[in-house]
């Protein structure tokens, strides 16, 4: 396995298993590495449109998709854990990615009304509501974090 | 993208934002979208669809035309 995998594999497992994003030292400790080579591999995995850094960091994390890094509006519920996606669609993303019955609260962007979502068996219950791209894919990248 | 009770509040949300409306996605779609996209996030192999390959997996629920082309030039100039 190559270094910037490693250090992807090393991220994602730990937001799995913690619900938190790790920092470049954590990750250069777990993976026995030095912080410069694990920021180095944060750049490239950003420029693969991998990870988000934080703006003007190089070593903290806004967001490794489907997951997010803050609190959003976005709230995936998985048995005793409580992770935060950073749109509807990464909202089913962590569902998807984890593999897990999961309960997904967050809110109608018009009214505010909160709107609930069970996954189960890896599909997800009816519920009535739609989804707005308000972004063409040709431009979600030119500002992701609006996207 | 965000989630609404109904196309009307989409209607009521664009409105009062100055949001041009844009294609509505349902549930079913957009699970399919997180499976196909994030289903092997944790795994060694794990990469993010290229543009032909994104455009294959929107095409294949349904979502098609310039708007889900990354390659797509007509936006070029709007945020």
């Amino acid at each position: 396995m190559d270094f910037d995998t490693s250090v992807k594999l090393n991220i994602y497992e730990t937001i799995a298993s913690t619900t938190r994003m790790p920092t470049s030292t954590e990750v250069a400790l777990a993976i026995d590495s030095s912080v410069p080579e694990v920021e180095q591999a944060f750049q490239r995995l950003s420029e693969k449109r991998l990870l988000v850094l934080e703006p003007g960091s190089s070593a903290h994390i806004r967001m490794a998709p489907p997951f997010s890094g803050i609190e959003t509006q976005h709230w995936v519920r998985i048995k005793d854990k409580i992770y935060f996606a950073n749109c509807a669609w990464d909202a089913f993303g962590i569902a998807a990615a984890l593999k897990r019955d999961t309960d997904i609260e967050s809110a109608c962007a018009d009214c505010g009304e909160t709107l609930t979502f069970q996954i189960r068996d890896g599909k997800p219950l009816p519920q009535e509501c739609v989804i707005h791209f308000a972004v063409p894919a040709s431009q979600w990248w030119k500002d992701i974090v609006y996207t | 993208m965000l989630f609404f009770r109904s196309e009307e509040h989409v209607d009521q949300w664009c409105k009062v934002n100055g949001v041009a409306k844009r294609p509505l996605v349902s549930l079913d779609q957009l699970w399919q979208l997180a499976v196909t996209w994030y289903g092997n996030r944790l795994t060694v192999e794990s990469r993010r669809p290229g543009p032909d390959e994104m455009v294959r997996i929107f095409s294949d629920i349904g979502l098609e035309g310039p708007f889900w082309d990354p390659k797509s030039d007509q936006w070029a100039s709007a945020k």
